[in-house]
Formats: C-alpha cells, structure tokens, sequence
C-alpha cells in the first residue's frame, strides 16, 4: 500500500527538525550563559524593578545579586 | 519574597519618562476595537446554530463568510495585535532599554490595521482560501509577513541592546514567537499552496499549521505575558526562573510534532499518528512546568484576588490553561478522539485556549499597561471586575456545554442507526446554552471595550495619578 503523505510529511518535519535542531544549539548555549547556573534566578529580580534600573547601569551588568 | 508596594510606584513613574510607548498605544488600543467588532460576529454565529435562518438572506452575513471572519478577526485583530502591543510594552522594560525604533513600531501598527481591515472587506466579500486559519487571501498574507518582520526586527534590535546579558523568561518565550512563527505562518499560509499540494498533503500541512500556530505562536506570547504579568501583579518575584526555563526548552523540543493528531483515524500514516500522539502526551511536561510556577509565585499572595482584577484574569487564564492541556494530550489518544474528533467538543477546547487562557491573560495585560501608558488611572474598577465575572460566567457556560454537547454528538454519530439530522435536532438546547454564554461573553467585550477606550480618551482631561503616593495607583 503506498503512502501517500509522504511528500508533506518530509517538507513539514524538514523545517520543524531545523526548529528542533535550532532549539538544542540555543539550549545549549543557555547552559553557556549561565541559564541554569547560581545565578539563573537573578533575572526574576530584577524584572520587578526593571523601570527604575534604566540608564543607570552599564550595558552587561547584572543587578545587585538578592538573598 | 513580595516586594512593597510603594517601590512598584516610583519604578512606574521612572518608567514614564523613558519609554514613549506611542506604538504600544497604538496596537492595543486597536485590538481592543477589533475585540468588538469581531464579537459581534462571534454572537451572530452562535445565533446561526440556534436560529439557521437569522440573516440568512444576505450574503455577507452567511455562515461561510462569518465563520472565517470570526476566526481571523479573534486571532490576528484580536489576540496576537494585543499580544504584540504587549510585546512592545515589555520587552523594553525588561531589557533596560527604550524600543528599537518607535517610528518602526507605528509603521507595523499601521499596516497591521490595513491588514485586519483588507480581512474584514475580503473575507467579508467571499475571497479566501478556505484553509483553516489560512483564510486570508495570499496579498493579505505577503502584508502579515511584512508586518511580522518589521516586528520582529524591532523586537530583536532592542534585545540586541539590552543592558543585562540575562534575559528573563519573557524574553525568551518572545523570540521563539518570532521565529516560530515566521516558519509556521509560512507553512500554513504558502506551502500549502505549492503545485502539487493537495489532498491529504495539503490536509497535514494545513493541520500541522493550524495547532501551532495555537502551541508555537499563540502559546509563547502568551505566557511571554503571563510571566512578565503575575510577578508584577503580584508585586512578587516569580517562584523558580530555572523552572521557567524548563518549560520553555520543553515546549520548544515537543510542540512542533503535534499536528497530525488532528487527523487520527483519517487517511494518513499510522506512525505519523503515533509521533502526534505521544508527543501531544509529552506536552504535560512544559504544561506542568509552567502552572506550577504561576501557582508557586501566588502562595502567599492569593488574598490580593480579591481586589485585582488582572490578577483574576491572570490566574484563571492559568487554571484554564491547565484544564485546555490536560484536554489536548487525552483527546489526542486514539480511543478518546474516535469519540470527539470533528465534534463540538473540539470548539469547546479551542475556544478555552484563545479565550479561556490567551484572551484572558491578554485582557489582563491590557487593564494593567493601558492606565500606565496613559498616565492615569483606570476608566472604572467596578466595570473592569464586571467584565471578568461576564467573561468567566459566560465562558465557563460555553465550554461545558460544547464539551458534553460535543461527546453526545460523537457517541450518536458512533450509532449507524441514528440519522445524520436527528444529531442536529438534538444539539439544538446545546446551542442555545452556547448563545447566551456568548451574549455574556459580548457584555463583557463591551465593558472591557468601554472601560479600556474610556481610560485611553479621558487621560487628557484628568490629573496624572498620584503616583509616589501609594502601590498599585494605577489600579488594575
């Protein structure tokens, strides 16, 4: 019996496998950047005080560090 | 660990001066409008199932011509123009830095309302692709392209800029709604209609666009929203950030391969159903990832339900949320789709993802940033609360009636004997509960509409709130 979904299912899964292929480079990459290291909850603080942090602090600095 | 609520207030004031937000105005305001507008669509459909002949007579007003228009109207005039104003509001403010380009943004607001409106005049006139969630007539889809990368250029220019090399979840789950995106609209809109496309081809394109742009589009920004408006509603950190990263990295590597569960049981490869089924099942995972933070972030907070109305919104979004994604993976297993497939069942679930979980969370964000980017308080509080209590009530009635309605409908269609139109007949009260949840539904669009447009054009012409004076001034 052929199958005949064959033509979609390469083109589909073709580009969703370059979105999965995408998803493990930049995973990785997060783990580089320290995404699940000690200071990974720091980003939650300061998004509380995220207005007031602005033009006041230099490109690449993280907040102060909170308990 | 909750912030006090005086420091949110002078961080708002602060926030004021930096960022013009002349495009998150524009985008919101215009997607509340189109909210109305395309409710009354959403009432006179419902009404088309209780009563066939109702506007039957003019062609505009036929349920072929409504029904797209409805769909179309909800998710891009709607949900994704408020989630993008949304966007626009807080990526700047989580990256320490103004918008990109302001003029940019107005731009793409602007030609996002020339698209919304080139739907309405085409799909209103019978020109469509009939393609689910791929209506839109091919010019009108080249302009959503357009409109997406100005978007996304925008939005990824100023995270380029950003101050803090860590980005917050929001963040995140906004990138991947821009990249994803671009493949699925593309997907759903244009390779459908390559040469040689059809048929069942064709029928698994469409299907594998049409659940992701639900998972892959709608699904990010929301909780891009959702992340950003719980801590701040809350006036508390967010429970595990390390715990939000592993529902985002789920969803990445499980979504996209769920499509094909839309046709289960139809002329496609078994094992593609099978790869659909089990990962629509390993989407618990970012699911549960992602409720229990929200839920995690609330203890300790719950109490302030009772007088913010965002954060209502907010954590029934998530509540319904949980029930739409448990809905999802077990209507996906073969036994329980041979039952629901096709069935009113299936309108139930949707409708309790775009407007139960993304609407709602959407609708919060709105009550909260319209007020702050008008420098005032909010039009009414009572409205806003009314609202809620319509969208809940009214909701609550349509989707419980379309699910029992929709596995009634499937166990006599299983029955040979029981003609096709004696089901029709049947879901005849079914409708009819669905009717007035959506007249419930439409009251509180108007109210939401009201109160939202009613802040927006009387800012001028009341004091700015006093803002250092006390948390949540602006209230919301």
């Amino acid at each position: 019996m052929n199958d005949y979904t064959y033509p979609s299912v390469y083109f589909s899964y073709f580009l969703f496998f370059l979105l999965a292929a995408g998803a493990v480079y930049f995973c990785v990459r997060s783990i580089k950047d320290g995404y699940w290291g000690r200071d990974s909850e720091e980003p939650k603080y300061r998004m509380l005080e995220d207005e007031t942090q602005h033009e006041s602090q230099p490109t690449g600095a993280g907040a102060p560090r909170r308990p | 660990m909750a912030i006090q609520p005086g420091s949110e207030s002078a961080a708002a004031v602060a926030g004021q001066e930096i960022h013009q937000d002349t495009t998150v105005k524009w985008f919101l305001l215009g997607a509340v409008g189109y909210f109305a507008v395309v409710g009354i669509i959403a009432l006179i459909i419902a009404a088309k199932f209780v009563w066939p002949q109702f506007l039957g007579s003019i062609q505009y007003f036929t349920y072929g011509r409504m029904r797209p228009l409805h769909v179309n109207g909800m998710l891009f005039g709607w949900l994704l123009a408020a989630d993008m104003g949304l966007a626009y509001y807080l990526v700047p403010r989580l990256c320490g830095v103004k918008l990109w380009s302001e003029k940019l943004g107005v731009a793409t607001s602007i030609l996002w309302n020339v698209i919304i409106l080139s739907a309405i005049v085409s799909l209103l006139g019978g020109y469509q692709k009939g393609l689910e969630y791929a209506d839109l007539p091919t010019p009108v889809a080249v302009l959503v392209v357009i409109a997406w990368v100005m978007f996304g250029f925008n939005i990824f220019a100023t995270i380029a800029t950003r101050k803090y090399e860590q980005m917050y979840v929001s963040t995140w789950y906004l990138m991947g709604t821009i990249l994803w995106t671009a493949f699925v609209y593309l997907t759903g809109n244009f390779a459908t209609l390559l040469p040689g496309v059809t048929g069942v081809n064709q029928a698994n394109l469409n299907w594998m666009y049409t659940h992701n742009a639900v998972g892959l589009i709608f699904t990010p920004a929301g909780l891009a929203v959702a992340y950003y408006f719980i801590p701040r509603c809350a006036n508390t950190p967010l429970y595990n950030h390390k715990l939000s990263m592993v529902g985002f990295w789920s969803l990445a590597f499980v979504y996209v391969w769920t499509g094909a569960h839309h046709m289960l049981h139809g002329p496609i490869s078994q094992w593609l159903q099978t790869i659909s089924i089990v990962f629509s099942v390993m989407l618990l995972i970012p699911v549960w990832a992602v409720v229990y933070n929200f839920i995690a972030t609330m203890k300790g907070q719950w109490h302030q339900l009772g007088n913010n109305v965002s954060l209502k919104f907010l954590m029934s979004g998530t509540i319904f949320y949980l029930l739409t994604c448990f809905q999802g993976p077990m209507h996906s297993l073969r036994s329980v789709n041979a039952i629901v497939s096709k069935t009113d069942w299936i309108p139930g679930h949707a409708h309790m993802a775009v407007m139960g979980t993304f609407s709602f969370i959407a609708m919060a964000g709105v009550y909260w940033v319209i007020p702050r980017v008008f420098h005032t308080k909010l039009h009414s509080e009572a409205a806003a609360n009314w609202s809620f209590w319509l969208f809940m009530i009214g909701g609550l009635g349509m989707f419980t009636s379309l699910w029992l309605g929709g596995f009634w409908q499937g166990w006599q269609w299983n029955n040979p004997s029981i003609p096709f139109i004696d089901t029709v007949i049947a879901l005849k009260p079914v409708w009819m509960v669905r009717f007035f949840s959506g007249v419930l539904i439409f009251s509180g669009i108007v109210l939401f509409f009201y109160n939202i447009w009613s802040t927006a054009l009387g800012s001028g012409k009341s004091q700015p709130a006093p803002a250092k004076a006390e948390g949540r001034v602006y209230a919301a």
